[in-house]
């Protein structure tokens, strides 16, 4: 098969820092500022930190979810917005919430083949600003009218024609959008509901993940081990968001269980144990080995693999993660046992719970995975070691740099050797990769 | 065509009216029936009932049946006192399924399954039998309309002594009441009996018949075995589901309209390219069947004694061979025998029995394009099991392709080919449409499920025979017939 002469790897690419907005609760704080606005927040902060010669960044690889239709390749127009070299191009990828991920894993393979040697990768994501669709079919009826080639031309029996289309009024006003998915109409939470119960996890187990998952990142956050990855952001009405708001240092297992179901009235999943919706950015900084040490940088770390894997959202929406990861694993020719840290994204503490009996599942090695072992049972300890997207929130396109930046530099500052990371996305998607220790 | 018992039992108000006034009208469940091509978990969030493992003793079916269901997307609900077998638990936990246990003597109150299965190979003396009504009657009133129910037994012929032959055999004639009485609810009752070492090839035919695409079959045994398979075959039997006709070339007779078109859509929504054969006169319909599916038209008539050697010198050369043939070409010419011309008599051979023999020939024959693990179908009838007034020559022909399938079965079985037959009941084709409308409206209703079934349902089985995961079911008579009180 013919291959492209870019095929070989060139060089190594390294991480080398991260910055992200505090990510705060949709429609509060940030409501003001859009996806591109807090992208410019989160560049500019990364920008600034890493004092990085403008002159030295080749390219801004974004990622996000709820993309503004007006101006969709964010990445550009955050180049364009801080007033960077007209050469900084730009591109932005959407693959649901590994979006970031995404960002970076096509930075990283852009900068090993040669086509890169600085970029800045990583997503926001506002769900304060998502756009209110105006139904298809009022485009349809309206659209030939406006713009069709009888423009202009319209006669009153055609307008009769397009108002007598649009009825009932109810069909023609803006939806509201929710995080559903397309192909099977659920809710995302109600698949992690049916989740939950498929994999039997109790709400106890639930709460308890959730009130993990809120204690250690509020303990990140007191202790100053977020300072550097988080950049204070000024909102237009001059007032500091200096951290993360959704974080409650203070609530217990028998706070969280005191609060009802949201998604079934028997079920589960209650607002505590679900990731909630979130306004943020993060970004990361990545550059060739060589150019970091030309330019002075350390270095944090660097990706051994990845992986992306499909499966039926009609069956378990978020199981991806349980599949990608032994993947991720077995292409870097490590084992599970090998990792000093587990990163997850906590889309509902359920779904995480469900991936963790998944991996440790004997069973479900040999029936999905070909493996005559589970691929293990994942240490509390080393799971994400400062909180997770229950706790701190979750800005779609935001969570993958988010999580990068803090596990780069949880190996940076411990000195431990690899992380493994997962992410479950909408429409059946799993995401995966294994970070080394750059110094090691 | 129109039912129109069923489409006023598909309004509820009148269906309650009819209740309410007491009127002596038999209103048919209305079908549900598969849509698209076979599914990864066709019985997705199913729950269903499994019973047979009260007593003690191991059965070596149960690895396959929790893998089966759990796979296939369906809760197992485990009936018996203490124990849940530790299959359930495995399989359960592999595909998010865990099982859970059912006592009989406490159900939970809004107890709704979709369907059953009763693993009744461990029953092997007459008292044992027992264990039937103790699984079924409690449960029975609990199976949703449309249900299903499947029982698995060992065949008697193979059985260790007389009383254990009595016990196994006794399912069927318990499977065949029990289809009679949920019949109106749209449910179907059919057996598998299982040959010894024949368990690996359960999952394909427990799959149909427990899901949409069996709307049609009820009251009907069929038998497991693993005779067109060597012993490497077996270890490594592992069927896909879906899109599993990929690659393959298939031949369907009589393509042009109702059964056969039906046919040639279904066999190429799962992959397969579909030579689509039937008369010159009606090319223009054969022709658009053809394009619809992306299929290729082949323009023979079947009694033609050129035809044999054109069909197969067209798949050997232009195909490559062909995998799957369906012998569906045929007709009708009905008279009594005394009134009966010899034309008719002869044309009703020539196409019903002896094209489908001389067309075999030439494609089993030593440089015949005929691929091993292929699949031949042919079409019976349910006449050529019970006979009917004025089908002599008819049902002799379809009596005769029962004889002949079950026989060419045990030729090709060394080949991994499999050979069977489906018997159609009253199915709503041009064909049936031409009977006087009394005499139609007795056929539609003297079956369980009282009505006529689709051209789709008899595609459906003929698609399901053509799989790979069918490849334990060789020499079998299949009827799709709603099961019809002919000839039962």
């Amino acid at each position: 098969m013919p291959v492209s002469k870019q095929d070989q790897t060139k060089q190594r690419a390294v991480i080398v820092s991260g910055v992200r907005t505090p990510f705060v609760k949709a429609f509060a704080e940030f409501l003001p500022l859009d996806t591109i606005a807090l992208g410019d927040a989160a560049v500019s902060a990364l920008l600034k930190r890493t004092e990085l010669p403008r002159r030295e960044l080749d390219s801004i690889v974004w990622g996000g979810v709820i993309l503004p239709s007006a101006a969709p390749n964010v990445g550009r127009e955050i180049a364009l917005d801080l007033g960077l070299p007209p050469s900084v191009e730009a591109m932005t990828c959407t693959r649901a919430c590994a979006s970031g991920l995404q960002a970076i894993t096509l930075a990283v393979a852009a900068i090993e083949r040669g086509e890169a040697d600085v970029v800045i990768a990583g997503g926001s994501d506002s769900t304060s600003n998502a756009e209110l669709k105006v139904p298809q079919k009022l485009v349809r009826a309206l659209g030939p009218m406006m713009m069709g080639p009888n423009k202009g031309k319209a006669t009153p029996r055609d307008m009769l024609g397009v108002l007598s289309q649009l009825m009932p009024i109810t069909e023609i006003l803006p939806r509201i959008p929710k995080i559903a998915e397309r192909t099977t109409g659920e809710l995302m939470g109600e698949s992690a509901e049916k989740m939950a119960v498929r994999n039997e996890i109790s709400r106890q187990a639930q709460d308890e993940f959730a009130a993990r998952s809120h204690h250690r990142a509020a303990e990140a956050i007191a202790s100053g081990r977020f300072r550097d990855e988080v950049a204070p952001v000024e909102t237009p009405s001059g007032k500091w968001v200096h951290q993360d708001t959704i974080v409650r240092g203070d609530t217990s297992v028998e706070k969280l269980a005191k609060l009802r179901p949201v998604f079934n009235k028997n079920g589960s999943l209650t607002a505590g144990n679900s990731s909630p919706l979130t306004d943020g950015a993060s970004a990361v900084l990545i550059m060739s080995e060589e150019k970091a040490k030309a330019l002075g940088y350390t270095p944090l770390a660097r990706f051994a693999s990845w992986s992306y894997v499909g499966c039926d959202p009609a069956d378990q929406l978020l199981m991806g993660p349980a599949l990608a990861m032994p993947q991720a694993l077995a292409r870097a020719g490590y084992e599970l046992s090998d990792m000093d840290l587990v990163d997850m994204h906590e889309a509902f503490a359920a779904q995480v719970l469900s991936v963790l009996s998944m991996l440790a599942s004997d069973n479900f090695a040999k029936a999905r995975l070909g493996r005559d072992k589970a691929v293990g049972e994942v240490d509390p300890a080393i799971l994400n070691v400062h909180g997770g997207s229950v706790a701190l929130g979750h800005p779609f396109g935001a969570t993958g740099a988010r999580m990068v930046t803090t596990v780069a530099n949880e190996l940076h500052l411990t000195g431990k050797a690899f992380a493994l990371l997962g992410l479950c996305a909408a429409g059946g998607l799993g995401a995966a990769a294994v970070l080394e220790n750059a110094e090691l | 065509m129109n039912d129109i018992l069923l489409q006023l039992g598909k309004n509820p108000q009148a269906r309650r009216l009819v209740k309410t006034l007491g009127l002596p009208l038999p209103i048919p469940q209305a079908l549900a029936r598969a849509k698209g091509p076979m599914e990864a978990r066709p019985l997705h969030d199913y729950e269903i009932a499994v019973g047979g493992y009260a007593g003690p003793g191991e059965s070596a079916l149960i690895d396959v049946l929790a893998k089966t269901l759990t796979q296939a997307g369906a809760t197992p609900l485990v009936v018996g006192d203490a124990h849940i077998p530790p299959a359930f638990l495995a399989h359960g936990d592999a595909w998010g399924r865990p099982p859970r246990g059912l006592l009989l003597d406490a159900l939970p109150d809004k107890l709704r399954l979709d369907a059953m299965v009763f693993d009744a190979t461990q029953i092997t003396d007459t008292a044992g039998l027992r264990s039937l009504y103790e699984f079924f009657h409690p449960l029975v009133r609990s199976l949703r309309k449309c249900g299903r129910v499947v029982l698995l037994a060992r065949p008697p012929g193979s059985a260790r002594s007389p009383e254990v032959a009595g016990a196994q055999a006794a399912i069927e004639g318990f499977c065949r009441s029990l289809g009679k009485e949920l019949g109106k609810t749209g449910t179907t009752v059919n057996v598998l009996f299982v040959e010894e070492a024949a368990e690996a090839l359960i999952p394909g035919p427990l799959r149909f018949l427990l899901s949409k695409r069996s709307a049609f079959i009820s009251g009907q045994p069929l038998h497991v075995s693993a005779r067109a398979l060597d012993d490497e075959g077996l270890a490594a039997f592992e069927p896909a589901f879906v899109r599993s006709l990929e690659g393959k070339v298939a031949l369907v007779t009589g393509a042009a309209r109702g059964i056969g078109k039906a046919t040639a859509k279904l066999l190429a929504d799962e992959g397969a390219h579909v030579v689509c054969l039937d008369r010159p006169a009606d090319d223009e319909l054969l022709s658009a069947v053809a394009l619809e599916i992306g299929g290729t038209p082949l323009l023979a008539d079947v009694s033609d004694p050129e035809a044999p050697a054109l069909i197969a010198k067209t798949l050997r050369e232009d195909h490559g061979g062909v995998d799957i043939v369906v012998h569906n070409a045929g007709i009708t010419r009905d008279k009594t025998l005394a009134r009966m011309s010899p034309e008719h008599w002869d044309q009703v051979f020539s196409i019903n029995l002896q094209a489908i023999v001389r067309i075999n020939d030439a494609l089993i024959g030593d440089d015949g394009p005929l691929l091993d693990d292929g699949r031949v179908i042919v079409l019976s009838s349910i006449a050529g099991i019970a006979g009917n007034l004025g089908q002599t020559n008819y049902a002799a022909t379809k009596a005769g392709v029962i004889g002949y399938v079950r026989r060419l079965a045990d030729e090709l079985e060394g080949r991994g080919v499999t050979v069977n037959a489906i018997a159609p009941g009253f199915i709503e084709t041009r064909l049936t449409a031409a009977i006087p409308v009394m005499i139609r409206e007795v056929g539609r209703r003297l079956s369980s499920l009282g009505q006529g079934g689709m051209p789709r349902d008899i595609g459906d089985a003929i698609t399901f025979l053509a799989t790979p995961a069918s490849q334990g079911l060789t020499g079998n008579v299949l009827r799709v017939c709603g099961q019809s009180f002919v000839g039962s």
